[in-house]
């Protein structure tokens, strides 16, 4: 498992609606998994730019800072998936998320979500959680 | 590392520019600065004038026509590089010195400033000192060489002297260009770079350097010849220095003539686009990258790294390539440029390269990254502890809060017009498409967002910017209240505080804080509410203007009104009205809002300030008014709040978005559903139009405003009172009635206010309205029941009351162009507040037949009956049963009595007048009874609380004149049917006939009470009498066939039936139709004295239209019921014919039959007439309900009493 990972789900309208630090690193401060979601929501320059250029939803590693790399899978109706990981084993984030995305799709149909609102199901946070551990 | 670079940037003659003397005020200082740094670019063209050449110019290919020299001006000078000698551009060629004389009035001074400020640039060619704004004195003074004075002018001639001394600075260092070349190419020069100095000792290395040393210089030259202007001529320098610096492997100088001859391709191509030079500068930054990185890989050893020229040249490649279209390529070369910043040491080189890749990021058009590496450099400023590195860290902040969604109102009012007028179509279309609302909450990244916020707050603070870091923490309260906790909010509160307490007192700041403002209604102002345009083609013109009839939509109403689902609303000038709006804390403190206050741009409205605490977690509602001053329309955007030291403008639209974005699951939550605030509903703004002064009626109950407490059926006059409360007379009015129970106005006076036309501001005018109370309902009485008896009066109920609609409207404008414009005019609703308690109850009403016994024996009865032989048709009982036998002979007379039972169940004493109201005589008769009594005198009955009582109404007087067959015509149709046509209609018309006259008998009888001084009214008592009235209405109304009445003969002359009345009325006269007798025995009211002759005679009145033949009979009996006008008793005497005596009345006619009788006795004594019909007619025979045709009709009339005085 990475040390470092954080996870974002980022919806159409460049909303966060899930937010989960899946590193196995130990608790890092305050200022450091804001920095990851503010290198996270610089990719997201790249990746509008190479969302497009592809038909494969797994962009791969579109963006790095330092030694963090941002991996990003974008779904049909443009959510993102954006992991920011330091651990380079592709094959394991592509599973991940491709399982998140059977995930995203459960909660999608349920009629009580509103499409692009927060993801607060705490089912949906032990699922994603129990992903990462297994394939980051 | 140096900011700004590109590839151009090798061909720039740097020059420093230094304030010198005494100081410079800063807007001089750079609008000086502005002066010199405009002429940037100096034609070659320019500088022949100033230009000498002294030997042969070492550049051969400079093109003097289109060629220019590029000056790079930096202000306050710079640090010499190291690196100076490998790259010339980086030397400091030229010093130019800037003083402001007034400010340092010795020259020598400022001379000498000049000189040791210049010292420390040694590498300067051409030194310049300007001293702007000199005095007269120090112009008139020697002329110095060290210092150019430019005199006070006007702008224009500034720039051109300007223009003129920089030229001549560029053609001078032109010229010492060419001198250095010459020299450089005849002698040579050591040119070493940080990198080689600590290498100079081994001999190896000086044979390398020695080798080396040609093709550094062929590099010095060429990036000489590029700062002069000659590209061509640098590039085939570099060519050169490039093939020697490959031979003697001298890496890094390779890679910086590489760099060189890219720069002279770049500037000799200017302004060309040619995918092929772009390829081969691409192409050659590659390799000079390389080249870089392998040297800074050979002297990984070293302490100075030359790692910067790698990253500087990534930049500059970079830069170059920065277009959207190589976005991929210039992003990669960035994030490698990014990836190096660790390997650099100095932390203001890393400053740099970030500042570097966010300006590229940003000029690509990555928002987000530039964002990002900004938000680098503000750390990076952030470490380093002073206020001005804080400063830039806030202003570096700023620049990302675009990105990141939280800025400024101030800095995104320009997006806001735009925004706003996106809006503005949305609304006008009447729904906000959900989709932009959606986009509003784009990119809201709550987490990033606070920490922006919180590192611009911090800064702000560190760098003692007030008004700053209000705004940052008020933003960060606004946005993200819901992500801080409790004792986080309190926090920004106190800086909130702390900030204005360092800001001048009514400092306003673009960004709104708390509380959250949202309109919640629109109250009418009653006087707002009645503005009714004016139809000017109809009279009654304010008819049409509101929804007429009973539907809310009708099709028929103006096609254009109905569309637009925008309301209006006008206000007036001069006249308060009010907003209502609601107010929320969600936060957890207590939040004072100092003033709050509506906020109008179109400056035609006075607001009024109202302050307002809000305790945590509350919402308030908070009615706010103002005052219009000028006609025009009124845009109320928002409210104007003055909270933690600050005034702020809240706009409703901004809340209205932020609950739009909480109900689609976009924003945190709902301000006003935390509050516990009712759930949210978007309240359009109404366009508002202020109109001129209009007349403004107020109307008053005279006696109070609150309800009119009415007993049920109570008439009353209720004075109202109207006064003109505006400034504007009031030239027209109508009333009229609207609302429920119209018909409890009996009238309205209307002349009296009609007279008071047209009232003056300030005039007033008092009018009376009649009430009559109604009944309540039953359902009403239950409702009562159910109270308890102490709360008796009831609480006037909603929606029942009638209203007096009053419009009225000014004068009409004046004529403008022959056209009279009509302003609006208004309407009053008065309600009249009646409130209807229960009165008097009318229990019961019924029928009494009774008969007045006229104090005759029982048995004196018998033996007229029996003499007549007659059998009482109706009466099954004998006659002897008792006195008050009602109705011995049938048709005779009887006294009906109605006899209404009434109850007081209310706690005041009522008074009970019954009046009749006799044919249209309108004269009132009280003929009220008391309980038993039956005294004239006494007209009220007083029925005390909780008492009941009756009355008695006799029904003697409604008889009809003429006993008509028509009223039998339903029986005759039974008896015979005749099923003719005529007939029914016949029948139809007596029934008509005789249910009016059934009305017009019920109507006669009014029972009018009075209570306490002004309580009077009516009782409704029509409904129960004639339920009690319906089975004997025949009898009440249908006269006796024959009326008897005696009379006194004053002497046998009077004869004169009509004449008693005038002649002194010693005798009331029954049924004469016009005056009703006052009592039920009919009596002589003079007696007549004993022993004498007494002539009286008896008139029979023939009632039907046909003639009567009967038989007449007098009887009299004294006060023991013995018939005094037997054989036997010697009680009075008599002359004439009293019985068997044969008559025939004409029709409607009367006769009168003479008799004379003398008194022995005195005493009582009672007459009575009575006749048997002979051949009766069958109306006759129906009026006395007659069973079998044979049985015989007889009449009889009422007993007359006589009194017999004098002595036996």
């Amino acid at each position: 498992m990475a040390s470092t990972a954080c996870f974002v789900i980022v919806s159409k309208n460049d909303i966060p609606i899930y937010e989960a630090e899946v590193g196995s690193a130990p608790k890092q401060k305050e200022d450091l998994a804001y920095q990851h979601q503010f290198i996270l929501h610089a990719a997201l320059d790249v990746v509008q730019d190479l969302a497009w250029t592809t038909n494969a939803m797994f962009l791969k590693s579109v963006d790095r800072f330092n030694d963090l790399v941002v991996s990003v899978y974008v779904t049909a109706g443009h959510t993102r998936f954006m992991l920011l990981h330091d651990s380079r084993s592709e094959d394991g984030i592509k599973s991940f998320f491709q399982e998140v995305h059977e995930l995203y799709i459960k909660i999608f149909l349920n009629p009580l979500y509103l499409p692009g609102s927060r993801i607060t199901s705490s089912h949906f946070d032990t699922k994603v959680r129990a992903l990462a551990r297994k394939y980051l | 590392m140096e900011p700004g670079l590109s590839i151009e940037s090798g061909s720039a003659i740097r020059v420093a520019v230094l304030p010198v003397g005494g100081p410079i005020p800063p807007p001089r200082l750079r609008e000086y600065a502005s002066l010199v740094a405009r002429h940037a670019r100096v034609d070659l063209a320019s500088l022949r004038t100033y230009y000498a050449e002294h030997q042969k110019s070492p550049f051969a290919h400079q093109p003097w026509e289109t060629g220019c020299l590029r000056l790079k001006f930096v202000l306050g000078g710079c640090v010499p590089s190291p690196w100076e000698d490998f790259q010339s551009s980086r030397k400091v060629l030229a010093v130019i010195g800037i003083c402001h004389l007034p400010s340092s009035s010795d020259l020598d001074r400022v001379a000498a400033d000049f000189v040791d400020a210049a010292r420390s640039y040694p590498s300067a060619l051409a030194n310049r000192c300007f001293a702007f704004c000199p005095t007269d004195a120090q112009l008139a003074g020697k002329k110095r060489d060290d210092i150019i004075m430019l005199p006070p002018s006007d702008q224009q001639s500034l720039e051109l002297h300007m223009l003129t001394m920089i030229q001549d600075l560029a053609a001078s260092l032109l010229m010492e260009f060419e001198k250095w070349v010459l020299r450089a190419e005849s002698t040579g020069t050591i040119l070493k770079t940080p990198l080689d100095s600590q290498s100079s000792l081994g001999s190896e290395e000086v044979i390398k350097a020695k080798k080396r040393r040609l093709g550094r210089a062929q590099k010095i030259i060429g990036d000489y010849c590029l700062l002069a202007g000659s590209p061509v001529d640098a590039n085939a320098h570099y060519t050169t220095a490039i093939e020697l610096a490959r031979l003697t492997g001298d890496v890094f100088w390779h890679a910086g003539a590489l760099e060189g001859s890219v720069c002279a391709l770049v500037v000799d191509r200017m302004g060309q686009s040619d995918p092929v030079l772009e390829d081969e500068v691409k192409y050659r930054y590659y390799t000079i990258i390389q080249l870089y990185r392998r040297a800074t890989l050979q002297d990984n050893a070293q302490r100075v790294s030359p790692v910067s020229f790698e990253l500087e040249a990534a930049l500059k490649l970079a830069r170059y390539l920065c277009r959207r279209e190589l976005a991929k390529e210039v992003s990669d070369l960035l994030m490698g440029a990014a990836d190096g910043a660790k390997a650099l040491i100095d932390a203001s080189d890393r400053l740099i390269l970030y500042i570097e890749i966010a300006r590229l990021f940003g000029a690509l058009g990555y928002k987000r990254k530039a964002a990002f590496f900004s938000r680098q450099v503000a750390q990076l400023y952030l470490q380093q502890d002073n206020a001005y590195a804080a400063m830039s860290a806030m202003q570096v902040l700023t620049m990302t809060t675009n990105a990141y969604h939280v800025q400024s109102r101030k800095t995104s009012k320009m997006n806001h017009d735009s925004f706003k007028e996106h809006r503005a179509s949305n609304t006008d279309s009447g729904k906000v498409h959900p989709q932009s609302i959606v986009s509003l909450f784009e990119s809201q990244w709550s987490t990033l967002q606070m920490v922006v916020l919180r590192e611009i707050l911090m800064s702000s603070i560190r760098a003692a910017d007030p008004l700053s870091s209000w705004s940052a923490a008020a933003r960060l309260l606004r946005s993200f209240y819901p992500l801080i906790t409790p004792a986080g909010q309190s926090g920004l509160a106190s800086s909130l505080a702390n900030s204005a307490d360092k800001l001048p007192t009514g400092t306003r700041c673009a960004d709104p804080c708390l509380p959250f403002i949202r309109l919640h209604s629109f109250p009418l102002h009653p006087s707002q509410r009645d503005i009714v345009k004016r139809n000017p083609h109809k009279k009654e013109w304010w008819t049409g203007a509101g929804p007429s009839g009973p539907f809310i939509y009708t099709p028929f109403s103006k096609a254009g009104a109905s569309g637009t689902s925008k309301q209006e609303v006008s206000w007036i000038v001069g006249e308060p009205v009010q907003v209502m709006v609601e107010l929320a804390n969600p936060c957890s403190f207590d939040l004072v809002v100092e003033s709050i206050y509506l906020s109008v741009h179109s400056g035609n409205f006075d607001a009024f300030p109202v302050s307002v605490r809000l305790p945590p977690n509350t919402s308030k509602l908070v009615l706010l008014s103002g005052i219009p001053t000028q006609v025009g329309q009124i845009l109320i955007p928002g409210c104007i709040v003055h909270c933690f030291g600050v005034i702020t403008e809240h706009l409703f639209k901004e809340v209205d978005c932020l609950l739009l974005g909480a109900a689609q699951g976009l924003v945190l939550s709902d301000p006003f559903r935390c509050c516990g605030s009712s759930k949210f509903k978007s309240v359009n703004f109404p366009s508002i139009s202020v109109v001129p002064p209009l007349p403004l009626l107020v109307a008053n109950v005279v006696g109070g405003d609150g309800s009119i407490l009415l007993y049920e059926g109570e008439i009353r006059d209720v004075l109202i009172t109207l006064t003109n409360a505006g400034t504007v007379p009031v030239e027209e009015a109508n009333i009229a009635l609207s609302g429920k129970n119209q018909d409890s106005v009996i009238s309205i006076a209307h002349s009296t206010w009609k007279s008071a036309l047209p009232i003056k501001p300030g005039g007033e005018v008092t009018f009376a309205v009649t009430l009559k109370a109604w009944h309540l309902s039953s359902a009403d009485l239950e409702a009562d029941g159910n109270r308890s008896p102490a709360n008796s009066r009831r609480i006037a109920r909603e929606g029942i009351n009638p209203f007096l609609d009053i419009h009225y409207a000014g004068p009409a404008a004046n004529p403008e162009n022959g056209h009279v414009s009509l302003p609006p005019g208004r309407r009053l609703v008065v309600p009249l507040n009646i409130c209807v308690v229960q009165g008097m109850r009318l229990v019961r009403a019924r029928l009494l037949s009774m008969e007045i016994p006229a104090r005759f024996t029982q048995a004196h009865l018998r033996p007229v009956s029996d003499k007549d032989g007659i059998s009482t048709g109706n009466d099954t009982e004998p006659t002897d049963t008792n006195l008050l036998k009602i109705d011995p002979y049938k048709g005779s007379w009887g006294l009906r009595l109605l006899e209404l039972e009434l109850f007081n169940p209310t706690d005041v004493v009522f008074d009970v007048d019954v009046a009749v109201n006799l044919d249209d005589t309108d004269v009132d008769q009280k003929v009220i009874s008391e309980v038993n009594a039956a005294d004239a005198a006494c007209h009220k009955t007083r029925i005390d609380r909780d008492y009941s009582a009756r009355v008695l109404i006799p029904l003697e007087n409604f008889k009809l004149p003429v006993l008509d067959a028509s009223f039998f015509v339903k029986e005759s149709g039974s008896d015979e049917p005749l099923g003719s046509r005529a007939a029914a209609i016949a029948e139809r018309n007596a029934k008509a006939e005789l249910n009016a006259s059934i009305n017009n008998l019920i109507s006669k009888i009014k029972v009018k009470w009075y209570s306490g001084r002004n309580s009077s009214g009516e009782l409704n008592i029509k409904d129960a009498i004639q339920a009690a009235l319906q089975a004997s209405i025949m009898d009440i109304l249908l006269p006796d066939p024959l009326t008897f009445s005696f009379k006194l003969a004053l002497n046998r002359a009077v004869t004169n039936v009509d004449s008693s009345k005038d002649s002194g009325n010693l005798f009331s006269h029954s049924n004469d139709g016009n005056v009703a007798h006052t009592g039920n025995v009919l009596r002589c009211k003079d007696p007549i004295s004993a022993h004498e002759m007494t002539h009286m005679e008896v008139q029979i009145r023939n009632n039907t239209k046909e003639i009567i033949r009967m038989n007449l009979s007098i009887s009299c009996k004294d006060v023991a019921g013995q018939n005094c006008f037997d054989e036997n008793s010697a009680t009075v005497l008599w002359a004439g014919i009293l019985s068997e005596i044969h008559l025939e009345v004409p029709p409607l006619q009367e006769v009168a039959h003479p008799f004379s009788m003398y008194f022995l006795v005195p005493g009582d004594y009672s007459l009575q007439a009575s006749s048997v019909i002979i051949d009766a007619t069958d109306v006759l025979r129906a009026r006395a309900k007659a069973e079998s045709p044979d049985e015989p009709i007889l009449c009889r009339g009422s007993p007359f009493h006589i009194r017999v005085i004098g002595t036996a």
